[in-house]
């Protein structure tokens, strides 16, 4: 269980440094010229973490209290260990990159809001007690980074989907259930999305991996609210919330993606303005 | 275990079964280090409870109704400090010898329930009856001789299905106390009621707290062995649940004739506090969930929903919410969450 990580570590980091580096040139005169700050959850893992997802000194690293990162600290169900990132406090976020430290496999999400706020709630899956971290770069080339450590029992990854247990699972694959809500005002939205499928990270005996990698958030005219890179860890039957900056005009928002064995799904979402009205108290709830 | 049996086992789990009452912040340091890097700490703990003496749940039992005793836990979690006594188990004096209905979270918690027995009421145990599968209710069947105990088949074949991850998790949330104890399976599947010594043991097949919750009532004497059907002033728990058919279950208790339930968490008394209190959380549990999800709240944000003024009688809230949400909430977004696309591979 402790062997098979690095591989896959090393696979998804370089996914990752690809994706990293479409963001924006680094000053490398100010390569290494940053300090690593001292981990406030004193993880064994953080200086890994650190030149893993954070650039390794070549980027400015701070721990920020605006990057909420809630969640239930004891974990019930290593298999869906709920998450809400919110970093509306922060300006000029350009990515969110959430990982946790002890699981098999690091990262577990990159989500690049464009016209959305900085905000994601999602479940994922946890091997045992670990970190779990958002690291939110802004413009200016700093990593904000919050998190909390989660109390767990084990085997959440490396274990089968629930679907393999289940006759004819492949009949609703990619299946789209989806809602979103309004403020009156028309300044506040939401979507959540839940789409069919097992998310299998590879880790159990005899399963290959198989699980949805791409997740692009848009309007019917082609605005792009956010894309979003789906990792492993993430939960089976994967569902998100985002909060895209909807218009008054758009009447709907496409969601659309691909699994790694090339499936696709493509789903229109209804946004009526009037009705299904986000309720007040999600207006200030997860702060 | 080795690590093939230890997913094996976890995987059986489901996920949502990892804590049949959860490891509240309680748990404590013990947990944390066993669970962590420090390879000294389940010796330095044991070093630390052999210091401070050997453990021990001193159990009582109440007089509740004529020959009836009850020995009730604390409505608590299950912690390294109560090894697991967060439980009601309890015992009859018959003609025929002693009827024990559960038998606590431990092998320890079963020789001290079966020495609490021996001392109160000097007689032979002829029958064990364990209400539902959950751990804190049946690891203290080594205590017993296995002829004796008895469930209904579907009860037997969960412990079965689950019993052995269960073990390895109270290990974790309670260390030291759960030294020895494995899984003892009832011998005897009960098909009907039966008469003990004079008493007539009603069985009551239900469920809704678990896949398979037997109530008992003692016709004798009018004392109704709810099990986890019935909780009062601690929050229900939900790892197994099935609302709906709780509901009915809780209705047909109801129209049992009883003086005195037993509920599998908290005080015994008459009066149907706890059936209706059950009833009253369940309700509003499932309505609030509902209704936060249909408003698009995620989990997250429904886990800090403020419990009601009316429920601050009842212990571990709002922890046991929290989990509540972990175990209901999925379920209940594919039921609420429009298909806006058919899958299909």
């Amino acid at each position: 269980m402790q062997k098979m990580p690095h591989l896959k570590s090393i696979f998804f980091s370089s996914v990752f440094m690809l994706f990293a580096s479409s963001i924006g040139p680094l000053d490398f005169a100010q390569a290494a010229s940053f300090e690593r700050p001292a981990d406030p959850l004193k993880s064994v893992m953080w200086n890994q973490m650190y030149d893993e997802f954070l650039d390794g000194g070549a980027r400015k690293v701070v721990f920020d209290k605006n990057v909420v990162v809630n969640t239930s600290q004891n974990v019930e169900d290593q298999f869906h260990v709920p998450v809400t990132v919110d970093a509306r406090g922060i300006t000029d976020v350009k990515e969110i990159v959430v990982f946790s430290d002890l699981n098999p496999i690091w990262h577990v999400l990159t989500y690049k809001p464009q016209e959305a706020e900085p905000y994601i709630s999602f479940r994922f899956k946890v091997q045992q007690s670990t970190p779990i971290r958002a690291a939110v770069l802004t413009a200016d080339n700093v990593w904000h980074v919050g998190g909390v450590n989660l109390e767990a029992a084990g085997g959440g990854c490396t274990a089968p989907a629930v679907a393999h247990g289940l006759p004819d699972w492949t009949l609703r694959l990619a299946e789209v259930r989806a809602k979103i809500w309004r403020s009156i005002d028309n300044r506040e939205a939401r979507l959540r999305v839940r789409i069919q499928h097992p998310m299998d990270t590879g880790l159990a005996d005899g399963i290959p991996a198989f699980f949805i990698e791409k997740l692009n958030i848009k309007s019917a005219d082609g605005r792009s609210f956010g894309q979003l890179q789906i990792q492993e860890p993430i939960s089976e039957n994967p569902a998100f919330t985002l909060m895209p900056k909807l218009k008054s005009a758009d009447s709907s928002v496409i969601v659309d993606g691909r699994d790694i064995e090339g499936n696709n799904f493509r789903a229109v979402v209804p946004a009526p303005a009037r009705s299904s009205q986000l309720g007040s108290s999600a207006l200030t709830g997860a702060r | 275990m080795d690590r093939r049996n230890f997913i094996k086992g976890t995987a059986a789990l489901g996920g949502t079964l990892g804590s049949v009452f959860g490891s509240g912040s309680g748990a404590g340091l013990g947990a944390r280090l066993v669970g962590g890097l420090a390879p000294g700490a389940l010796w330095l703990e044991a070093v630390s409870e052999a210091a401070a003496g050997p453990l021990e749940y001193n159990l009582k039992a109440d007089l509740i109704a004529p020959g009836t005793y009850v020995v009730i836990g604390p409505t608590e979690y299950f912690s390294h400090e109560n090894g697991g006594n967060i439980v009601n188990t309890a015992f009859v004096d018959t003609d025929d010898g002693v009827v024990v209905i559960d038998t606590g979270p431990s092998l320890r918690y079963g020789n001290e329930l079966r020495r609490l027995i021996k001392k109160t009421i000097n007689k032979d145990i002829v029958r064990v009856y364990i209400t539902h599968h959950h751990p804190d209710h049946f690891l203290g069947n080594q205590a017993f001789d296995q002829d004796h105990i008895a469930s209904l088949p579907k009860v037997i074949s969960n412990i079965k299905a689950e019993g052995e991850a269960f073990v390895e998790n109270m290990y974790r949330l309670e260390g030291d106390w759960m030294r020895g104890t494995q899984v003892v399976l009832p011998k005897v599947a009960l098909k009907s009621s039966e008469i003990i010594g004079g008493h007539a043991f009603e069985v009551l097949p239900l469920g809704g707290h678990t896949s398979a919750d037997m109530a008992i009532l003692d016709a004798k004497t009018g004392v109704l062995f709810a099990g986890d059907l019935a909780f009062l002033d601690r929050a229900p728990t939900t790892p197994h649940a099935d609302l709906a058919r709780w509901h009915k279950s809780l209705g047909a208790l109801e129209k049992i004739k009883h003086d005195v339930l037993v509920p599998g968490h908290g005080p015994a008394e008459g009066g149907g506090r706890a059936i209706a209190q059950t009833r009253d959380y369940l309700k509003w549990l499932e309505t609030m969930m509902r209704s936060s999800i249909d408003q698009g709240l995620n989990m997250t944000d429904i886990m800090a929903t403020p419990i009601p003024e009316r429920f601050s009688s009842i212990s571990v809230l709002p922890g046991e919410m929290q989990r509540s949400v972990a175990h209901l909430y999925r379920a209940m977004e594919e039921d609420l969450l429009p298909l806006v696309s058919k899958g299909g591979g």
